[in-house]
């Protein structure tokens, strides 16, 4: 099943690499412009589970990629097929210095709260999204905080430890 | 000789008689005593340790023996038992209860992430030290600190308060201006007015 | 304490911002939510998260590989043995390191009596919410003898630290076979009680009945797991889908319900936690000798080659993922924890408290199965 699928991808958009990690889990990577239709098209055959929108920082290339990560539900309520526990890595890179991706709330509507959360942690601009706001942070900082350049100890020394105590 | 108590190593009769002390200190100052048999405290999770609260209270370590039991609003409550780690925005809530608690009011560190940080020294949203921003009474190490240990440790909050000891919110209001200050420095601007006068002799609160 | 920030008078209606804050009686952990009100009914509900955020992925990015294992059990403080396993298993993955079968049927015995304690827990939570405080005090102190047994295994009643990569730290101590048979045997003989006075009570059934609904479609797209989807009718359960550890070693069920509210979903935590009893005995009985750990070479200073990897397993909540990224050095390059939480607390929550009444709020809340430390990590 994950050959064809490979081959229907391979022919319907350009510029896939599909790359078969292991029996049930497959890596595919496209550019970012391609991500929103091939994500829609991988939804109509089936992957209807958004599990997860993760983040990882490649900071010596100077990418950011973008993985969403895909399985499906059953189909009846009692029995999993066995070609139902593939599992898809959809990765797109966009550029450090103005990472900007559309957003897939139209496909998934539980993507939101994963892509406010690469917003503000990362860095990364959603077009589309209703509310970019923070979610769990409170103060501003200069880089975002799950970037590689951001050093925490330093931050940490910086912010808290010059903080004096209360004399009594 | 002091009564009450039989020959050093030996138990006699008279070890079994109420000791006497009580009864001098219940006619001497009464609301110390009253005050400490009863110590109502804020329901607020505010971290980690929010697990051993639970046993605590409930059937197995009943610790409605002690006289302790938690209360919805922090006007009816003078323990505030800041369980586990504090992140900053949690730190703009805790003080915001703090000063709505009526005095006179302790404050217990739970854990040994408001002592120096903990586990989470090197995190970018969490609170080190916690007595630089409101005034504490005592510390609980530990990760978890079991139910023996919170209970002995407010059976040590009362011979503090015996003592007249625990004074957290008197050095607030002596110092409160370098508290606020810290507060500031971590928070950015707080929402409301400083509660106490700017010299040291400041009345109950006026927000 | 509510507090009211503002009043709106549109036309005839009469609209109120309310936080249904972090100090409050009916919220169990600390997280908030902001209610647009009008009267008793709820217009707009948002989730307030981030009082317990502490950046845990950036944080084991400084730590080596072994040295993670102390601080990924304190992600989900209810049921920290479920972390433990899904870091495990995935730098087994990486690593490609075998694991004994003794240590399977060790693991999976573990990992099942967290599920009870952690079932405990939250019936603690949701009888307390309803009002039935009998209920809660009795849960609380079943709960505790379940933490006894790990406090002998283990050495620590909360946070254990007890599976390994390549097993789990130490075998069972001598005797300890009859001790869970003997406590989970004082616990399943109280069922009927609890039964009696919760689980068939007709008032459990008007308060609860009807409440927080979820049909299966909407629970599709909102991407909602574990015992919400159970609770719809499907018998989705990662133990069944994609079994690890000893889970397809012995025979057992997937309990479901039809309705999707919130009764439904008390009804299928009661029917896994006699399930999860059932399968402990059974693993009991078919458990072979043998080592209970493969040796990892030099742990201190042990370095995995490059790679990614996505494991997951079911946790007492649903299912719980784990997307690693290694780059071949001795700390991690990136880790990301997929709780079931983020997904309950954050989209579901706030479609189905859409015209509710102000007085269900807790309610709902904890019977979706929110604990707010797994939504921040």
């Amino acid at each position: 099943m994950s050959s064809s699928l490979k081959d229907k991808l391979q022919s319907m958009f350009n510029n896939v690499q599909v790359s078969v990690l292991e029996e049930t889990r497959m890596a595919v990577s496209v550019p970012p412009g391609s991500a929103f239709a091939v994500l829609r098209y991988l939804r109509d055959s089936g992957f209807d589970h958004l599990a997860l929108v993760s983040c990882v920082d490649w900071q010596e290339e100077g990418e950011i990629e973008v993985v969403y990560i895909l399985t499906s539900y059953m189909e009846n309520n009692t029995e999993y097929a066995p070609e139902q526990k593939l599992h898809l890595f959809l990765k797109t890179k966009v550029q450090r210095d103005k990472p900007e991706l559309k957003s897939v709330i139209d496909i998934f509507q539980n993507a939101e709260p994963y892509e406010r959360e690469i917003h503000e942690l990362f860095g990364v601009h959603f077009e589309g999204h209703p509310r970019l706001i923070p979610l769990f942070l409170e103060r501003e900082y200069k880089i975002p905080p799950f970037r590689k350049d951001f050093d925490t100890r330093k931050y940490v020394k910086d912010t808290f430890d010059s903080i004096p105590l209360v004399e009594d | 000789m002091l009564r009450g108590y039989g020959k050093p190593g030996k138990a006699t009769k008279k070890t079994k008689i109420m000791d006497r002390n009580q009864i001098t200190k219940w006619l001497k100052s009464p609301d110390k005593m009253a005050r400490k048999y009863s110590l109502h405290v804020v329901y607020f999770c505010t971290g980690c340790g929010i697990i051993e609260i639970p046993p605590t209270i409930t059937a197995r370590w009943d610790a409605e023996r002690f006289g302790i039991i938690p209360v919805a609003t922090p006007r009816q409550a003078n323990l505030f038992l800041i369980t586990g780690y504090v992140s900053v925005k949690t730190l703009r809530a805790i003080i915001r209860t703090y000063e709505q608690m009526p005095e006179p009011k302790y404050v217990i560190g739970f854990g040994s992430c408001p002592i120096n940080g903990g586990m989470y020294w090197d995190s970018y949203n969490t609170i080190k030290h916690l007595d630089k921003y409101i005034p504490v009474d005592g510390w609980i190490a530990g990760c978890m600190p079991r139910p023996e240990a919170i209970i002995v440790s407010v059976t040590h909050l009362w011979t503090l308060i015996d003592k007249e000891m625990a004074n957290g919110y008197l050095r607030y209001k002596k110092n409160y201006t370098a508290y606020r200050r810290n507060q500031e420095m971590v928070l950015g601007t707080l929402e409301w007015p400083p509660v106490y006068q700017e010299s040291g002799n400041g009345d109950q609160e006026s927000g | 304490m509510p507090q009211i920030t503002e009043i709106a008078k549109t036309g005839s209606q009469r609209e109120l911002e309310m936080y249904f804050g972090p100090q409050h009686l009916g919220m169990v952990g600390n997280f908030s939510i902001t209610l647009k009100v009008e009267g008793d009914r709820i217009l707009k509900a948002t989730a307030n998260p981030g009082y317990l955020h502490r950046g845990f992925e950036k944080l084991m990015e400084y730590r080596t590989w072994i040295q993670n294992f102390p601080i990924v059990c304190r992600i989900n403080l209810v049921e920290p043995d479920h972390m433990e396993m899904i870091y495990a298993m995935g730098v087994e993955k990486l690593a490609g390191i075998e694991v004994p079968e003794r240590a399977d049927y060790v693991r999976s015995i573990y990992l099942e009596l967290a599920r009870v304690g952690s079932h405990l827990f939250g019936l603690w939570a949701y009888a307390n919410m309803l009002g039935f405080d009998t209920v809660a005090q009795w849960a609380m102190y079943h709960r505790d003898l379940v933490l006894d047994l790990f406090e002998e295994l283990t050495g620590g009643r909360v946070y254990h630290i007890y599976i390994w990569p390549g097993g789990v730290r130490r075998d069972f101590p001598k005797g300890f076979k009859d001790k869970i048979v003997k406590t989970l045997h004082s616990i399943g003989g109280c069922v009927p009680d609890y039964d009696d006075t919760f689980f068939n009570n007709r008032l459990f059934y008007d308060r609860a009945h009807g409440i927080g609904k979820l049909s299966q479609e909407q629970a599709k797209s909102l991407g909602a797991v574990g015992q919400v989807l159970r609770a719809t009718g499907m018998k989705y359960d990662i133990r069944r889908v994609e079994p690890y550890a000893a889970y397809d070693k012995v025979p057992w069920d997937v309990p479901t319900r039809e309705d999707g509210d919130a009764y439904s979903r008390i009804w299928v935590v009661r029917d896994e936690m006699i399930e999860s009893v059932h399968m402990i005995f059974k693993l009991l009985d078919a458990m072979p000798e043998g080592s209970v750990y493969n040796r990892i070479p030099n742990p201190f200073k042990w370095k995995i080659p490059p790679g990614e990897a996505y494991v997951r397993c079911e946790s007492s909540r649903g299912e719980l993922g784990l997307y690693m990224v290694s780059n071949g050095e001795d700390k991690p390059y990136r880790v990301h924890f997929r709780t079931p939480s983020y997904s309950h607390g954050l989209t579901i929550l706030e479609k189905v408290l859409e015209s509710e009444s102000v007085a269900d709020v807790g309610n709902i809340m904890i019977s979706l199965y929110v604990v707010a430390p797994e939504i921040d990590r």
